[in-house]
């Protein structure tokens, strides 16, 4: 076909209604924005290659040009995504675009043809249908722009001083502390769609407790003095950012994720996370591990076990007594350009997978490594009780 | 029921034009079609005979349907039970056979009730009158399309009077010698159709072939390439016209190796001026002009219609302006439409002109 300008963007809008309204219709159904997000990208996109690039470039387009050109497409969507942390499921956003695009050739190749005789030497225009198609999506994009506004979560934003715990967010929202800002006793999340930012946690026997929340947001917290968990995550997905976590009691641990296998994959990144048994623990978990600096653990930097599935990458251990970084229970973990030193063994242990080994896989655990840099450890790498190592 | 309709010329875009305005809504009885034969592939179905077609030049949306979907390639596919046809498409490449676009006429025929508003008869006079146009004294209708196919075929004077001159449109056989006149899709097809005879080919011609898909770039079928078309001046649009009418055929190994082969052989070669063959083949296409379509000449004589060169001046959607308001619409079909529509003699061009004439008949009937 060869497009005019105006049959480009009304044949674009009118194939884009449906999936906006299936993206609202989904998007109500998951209580998430990234199908509008996603689709609403789409729109954009393809709109701005048909005004800067398409038209242009081609005068005439052959039907086998909108298979590359979808790629090409998909490629910008993708990465606009990223960009602006739409964080669409990889999976469900595949699987949107490729229906959307089949959607889209019918209706170009058949349904416009035989509803409107002259689609094809109109190159492409919907006659009186391209502005409604225009309009109802434009209505479609603002309404759904506006229910975001309208339902978007509350900030509370936390005064500078100390306040006391334990603070229970229960509802979507996101706390802000101010610079200064204290809670003492820590704080429970039990609602998805929580963030927290910018607050110090003090003492509590959690710092910060995540329970059966997705979706939650932990930036830059500084969380010290809790007698168990500084970050404890059951059942829930998180993003943890750049925190800072202090652990100083006997059965101490600094971040905490477990049971939550099943739900969408954890982050944690950016942190530094000092002293306490384990650095980072994951049990039965799917996450992502990576940059972060763990330091001065008693029992291990970096622990990814039950039956986990995670990637642990770019950290730095340092310091740990009897192991530094440990796959274990049939986990299948990927362990990949972290730095790992000054790992000590543990001589008031009997267990001999710790006696200082920068790596250590263990019980059925299944552990790919790669680009890991090891030095002045006890021990480099250990395998044990029909774990298996490969390396890339 | 009174005929609201008249289309004048019982070829391809008269089943064209049928066919829209059935799908537009109209009833048989509402429309009147005069031609000569009912058959409306009668006359194309002669000539590609003659020339021994195969395949079509046009492509999937190359019919008389009254909407691109579906096309010839979805049909090809379904009776062929595969994919290929299908893919072929979309990548531009697939050509109906003769076989499959003559069923498909057929079939469009069946289905639109052509037959049932076929009236047998040479129309020669169409004049405007009270309340719309008089088709020779068959009745005044409202609306009419006027699809006078080519006003005949073209050999040069100089060569009207040779004994071993043949029209390559006429059915015939081929000499041990031949020479070709002309250089467009039927030159091509007789080159191979000789060299497969047996014989020894001389192409005649004055200037390369252009090699392209369709007969004009693809860009000309839409309104991407017409809009600017449109705004040309009657100079311009002439000069147009008369370059997109340089003969044409398909780039292809189709065509090129058996060429090749035989020039190789030395049974092939292209000369400028004819040379004493034993046969003269004319693939020289038709006649143009309205001059040369007594319709078309009484047409512009008795309305004094505004020309330019060969062509009657037209309104975008193929009507004549000076005889079309909200009461009638006068359109031409074929190739007196390409001032409107380039490529007016292809299907595709049949069908863009149907569809102004439906459009301009539904304003007429919601009125």
């Amino acid at each position: 076909m060869a497009y005019t300008l105006r049959g480009r963007l009304e044949t674009r809008l009118g194939v884009s209604l449906l999936p906006l309204l299936a993206a609202a219709t989904l998007a109500l159904s998951l209580h998430r924005w990234w199908p509008l997000e996603l689709a609403g990208l789409m729109l954009g996109v393809g709109l701005a290659l048909d005004v800067f690039v398409y038209h242009r470039l081609l005068r005439y387009q052959p039907g086998w040009l909108a298979a590359p050109l979808a790629l090409g497409e998909l490629a910008a969507i993708m990465g606009l995504a990223t960009v602006l942390s739409v964080d669409p499921p990889l999976g469900a956003a595949l699987s949107f675009f490729a229906g959307s695009w089949l959607f889209a050739q019918v209706l170009g190749h058949a349904v416009f043809p035989l509803g409107r005789l002259s689609y094809g030497e109109d190159g492409g225009e919907l006659g009186r249908a391209g502005p409604a198609a225009a309009a109802v999506a434009a209505a479609l994009l603002a309404s759904a722009g506006g229910v975001a506004w309208a339902t978007q979560p509350p900030t509370v934003t936390l005064a500078a001083g100390t306040h006391e715990g334990p603070l229970v967010l229960d509802r979507e929202q996101t706390l802000e502390g101010e610079p200064g800002a204290i809670v003492r006793g820590g704080i429970v999340v039990t609602a998805d769609g929580v963030t927290v930012r910018d607050v110090a946690v003090v003492g509590g026997q959690n710092g910060i407790e995540v329970d059966g929340a997705e979706r939650v947001v932990l930036e830059r917290v500084r969380v010290s003095g809790a007698t168990l968990d500084g970050i404890n995550v059951r059942r829930s997905s998180v993003t943890i950012r750049d925190c800072f976590v202090q652990s100083a009691g006997e059965y101490a641990q600094g971040i905490d994720i477990s049971f939550g296998f099943d739900l969408e994959p954890s982050l944690v990144e950016g942190c530094i996370v000092h002293g306490g048994q384990e650095g980072i623990v994951t049990h039965f978990a799917h996450a992502r591990v990576a940059d972060n600096r763990v330091s001065g653990t008693s029992l291990r930097g970096i622990t990814l076990t039950e039956m986990s599935m995670a990637k642990v990458e770019d950290n730095e251990v340092a310091g740990a007594l009897g192991v530094g970084i440990f796959c274990g229970d049939y986990s299948m973990c990927e362990i990949e350009e972290n730095s790992v030193s000054g790992t000590r063994p543990d001589l008031a242990s009997d267990n001999r997978t710790r006696l200082g080994y920068g790596i250590v896989v263990h019980y059925g655990a299944d552990a790919t490594l790669a680009d890991n840099s090891l030095h002045g450890n006890a021990r480099r790498v250990g395998s044990f009780l029909h774990a298996r190592i490969s390396s890339e | 029921m009174t005929k609201s309709c008249a289309i004048v010329g019982g070829g391809l875009a008269g089943l064209c034009a049928y066919a829209t305005l059935r799908k537009g809504g109209l009833e048989p009885a509402e429309i009147a079609v005069f031609g000569t034969d009912p058959d409306p592939a009668g006359a194309w179905r002669v000539r590609a005979a003659a020339i021994r077609q195969r395949r079509m030049r046009s492509e999937s949306d190359g019919h008389c349907g009254p909407t691109t979907f579906p096309g010839l390639a979805v049909r090809a596919a379904r009776r062929r039970r595969s994919p290929l046809p299908l893919l072929l498409s979309v990548c531009d490449r697939f050509n109906p056979t003769v076989e499959e676009f003559l069923e498909h006429v057929a079939e469009v025929r069946e289905r639109s009730g052509w037959d049932e508003s076929f009236h047998r008869g040479r129309i020669e006079r169409v004049r405007a009158v009270e309340g719309g146009f008089d088709v020779e004294g068959r009745g005044v209708f409202a609306h009419v399309l006027l699809a006078p196919g080519h006003p005949g075929l073209n050999v040069p004077v100089e060569l009207e009077r040779d004994p071993r001159v043949v029209h390559a449109y006429r059915p015939h056989a081929y000499a041990e010698r031949v020479e070709v006149l002309g250089a467009g899709m039927a030159a091509a097809t007789e080159w191979l159709n000789a060299l497969a005879a047996g014989s020894s080919v001389v192409s005649i011609r004055r200037r390369e072939p252009l090699r392209r898909p369709l007969n004009l770039p693809r860009e000309l079928f839409t309104r991407r390439g017409l809009g600017a078309f449109h705004r040309t001046s009657m100079d311009e649009r002439l000069a147009l016209l008369r370059a997109w009418s340089m003969p044409s055929y398909p780039p292809g190994r189709a065509w090129d190796e058996p060429i090749g082969r035989a020039t190789r052989d030395g049974r092939f070669r292209v000369a400028a001026e004819l040379d004493g063959a034993d046969q003269i083949i004319c693939a020289t296409g038709f006649t143009r002009g309205f001059r040369r379509d007594r319709l078309l000449g009484r047409l512009v004589a008795e309305h004094g219609l505004e020309t330019a060169g060969d062509w009657i001046v037209l309104a975008p959607d193929a009507v004549v302006a000076a005889l079309t308001d909200d009461t009638r619409t006068l359109t031409l079909a074929g190739v007196p439409a390409q001032w409107a529509y380039p490529a007016a003699d292809t299907l595709a061009g049949a069908r863009y002109v149907a569809h102004g004439f439906l459009r301009r008949v539904e304003r007429w009937r919601t009125r």
